[in-house]
């Protein structure tokens, strides 16, 4: 796993979670996943970070809403704009300062999404071998695309094997839905 | 009937004005790959069948079923009539000086054929027509057609009746994104049809200004969510964003009762949209399971052809035929 020290107060180009900031909000995107897993729901975790604050905090609500793009990302990205609105802050500058945590690879969907917003760091836990749009399926993250937003830097692997489990268990109960998981360690 | 559509020139089902034309997969829609291979003149034409029954036995074509082993020579006036396909060059690497002798194996008399020479042969079985043409100008290859697939590529899978029933639909997209023009967003209009009772379900248009991510095919998206009871973007300011209701006669009763407990809510629905879907949206429309996409012009940053081929990724768990090219030139000059 590639973690950078020491970036705290950092410009745009150099914005990177510490180790610290990753365990910190990985533990919460995995209570989040259990939480999920516990009431049925697909097993995955995700938060918005904004300056060491949670400005958005997704599950998935594709049942609810019967809208099959409503991702637990999707609903997160949701949050942060109105928590922008909210705070009369500029959606952008604080999308360029914001990094996503999520115990799953997001979907190219939410990849593309992610990009568009640019968000520039996604954590995330295990691989989507299903959907997964930061280069399991494509990779969207790094693809030359210049209407699409920009780029983001990607950190994979912080215990992925968990997430896996997480979503075996799931699975084993029902549905087609879920990503389906693989470990990855890089 | 939407008003807009009188403004066009000549009659609103001027279907003549535009062709639809698949977006193939990679695989279809590529240049044929060829690999090297040794032939030789048959000497004696009396003696082809066995030379290929030795040959099929000494170097099968593995993998290269689609490659004929003889073919009738090319020049007029050349010495033999007929040439073999000996071996591919892969199969002969470790032989230094190339003579006949040198190919064939031990046990296999070079007698009845002719110095070998380098050809070109189709590494692949041959998808479509097009490809079919280029492997034949290499060597003689079979085709497996797929007729649906080769009248689609000359423009005309679509009937007259269908195609004046495809320009309604996408004249009710272009409206839309005229809509969305005069109020400052981006002209980007998308309708969901259910092609089974030629019911329009959604129209919708790019509502980014609101919401970055409210491109017209999400929104879209949601509103379909909407007129089955679910949904979640809040689209009052934008009248020309609506739902149809259906009515007894369209709730599906061409889906069971499985398929509509889960969310796949575009299962057998068709969407038209003026410009190719970005990736965001093209993955969306995998993940609500579309019928089919029929779109006007394509996108710089476009993922159902321009940059990738998102309905035919092999990888994911749903795929869907596209067409571009429906009503180009009204999709077009939305961005003049
Ligand atoms: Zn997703
Ligand atoms: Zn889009």
């Amino acid at each position: 796993m590639e973690t950078d020290k020491g970036s705290g107060a950092a410009s745009v180009e150099s914005f990177h979670p510490s180790a610290e900031d990753i365990e910190k909000w990985m533990t919460s995107a995995f209570d989040m996943a259990r939480d999920a897993l516990e009431s049925g729901e697909v097993p995955v975790g995700c938060l918005m970070i904004y300056k060491d604050e949670i400005v958005g905090k997704g599950r998935n609500e594709v049942n609810e809403t019967k809208n099959a793009t409503r991702h637990a990302e999707m609903v997160a990205l949701d949050q942060l704009l109105d928590w922008c609105r909210r705070s009369c802050l500029d959606p952008s500058s604080v999308c360029e300062q914001t990094a996503l945590y999520v115990t799953v690879e997001p979907c190219v969907m939410c990849a593309a999404a992610l990009r568009l917003l640019h968000i520039p760091v996604v954590v995330y836990g295990c691989r989507n071998e299903r959907f997964g749009g930061c280069g399991s399926v494509l990779d969207v993250s790094s693809a030359d695309l210049p209407q699409t937003g920009t780029t983001f830097k990607c950190v994979s692997g912080h215990r992925a094997e968990e997430a896996v489990e997480m979503l075996k268990t799931f699975y084993k109960q029902e549905n087609p839905n879920a990503p389906k998981p693989k470990t990855r360690r890089d | 009937m939407e008003p807009q559509m009188k403004r066009w020139k000549g009659s609103a089902y001027d279907t003549d004005s535009w062709v639809a034309y698949p977006v193939l997969s990679d695989e279809q829609s590529q240049d044929i790959e060829l690999t090297d291979a040794f032939a030789a003149p048959i000497l004696n034409k009396r003696e082809t069948s066995r030379l290929v029954r030795e040959l099929n036995s000494a170097y099968p074509l593995n993998g290269l079923q689609h490659i004929k082993r003889v073919r009738a020579c090319r020049e007029k006036g050349g010495s033999y009539p007929l040439e073999v396909l000996v071996c591919l060059r892969s199969d002969a690497l470790h032989i230094q000086a190339v003579s006949i002798e040198c190919l064939l194996p031990p046990g296999m008399g070079s007698d009845g054929l002719g110095e070998p020479f380098i050809v070109k042969v189709p590494a692949r079985p041959p998808l479509t027509r097009p490809q079919f043409e280029q492997a034949s100008k290499h060597w003689p290859t079979s085709f497996h057609e797929d007729k649906r697939v080769t009248v689609a590529l000359r423009g005309e899978l679509f009937t007259p009746p269908q195609k004046a029933t495809m320009h309604t639909y996408m004249m009710s997209a272009v409206a839309a994104a005229q809509a969305a023009k005069k109020m400052g967003l981006e002209a980007v209009g998308a309708v969901v049809v259910n092609p089974s009772t030629e019911r329009i379900i959604a129209v919708g248009h790019d509502c980014r200004a609101n919401h970055p991510l409210h491109h017209a095919v999400m929104v879209c998206i949601d509103l379909v969510a909407q007129s089955q009871g679910g949904g979640c973007y809040s689209l009052d300011k934008y009248p020309a964003c609506r739902f149809m209701s259906p009515t007894f006669d369209t709730l599906d009763s061409t889906l069971d009762v499985d398929l509509k407990s889960q969310p796949y809510i575009c299962t057998g629905y068709d969407l038209y949209v003026t410009r190719e879907p970005c990736v965001m949206c093209a993955m969306a429309l995998v993940h609500s399971r579309i019928g089919r996409v029929f779109y006007g012009t394509t996108a710089a940053d476009g993922a159902l052809g321009t940059k990738f081929k998102v309905h035919s990724q092999k990888d994911l768990n749903h795929h869907f035929e596209v067409y571009r090219g429906v009503l180009s030139k009204q999709c077009e000059s939305l961005h003049e």
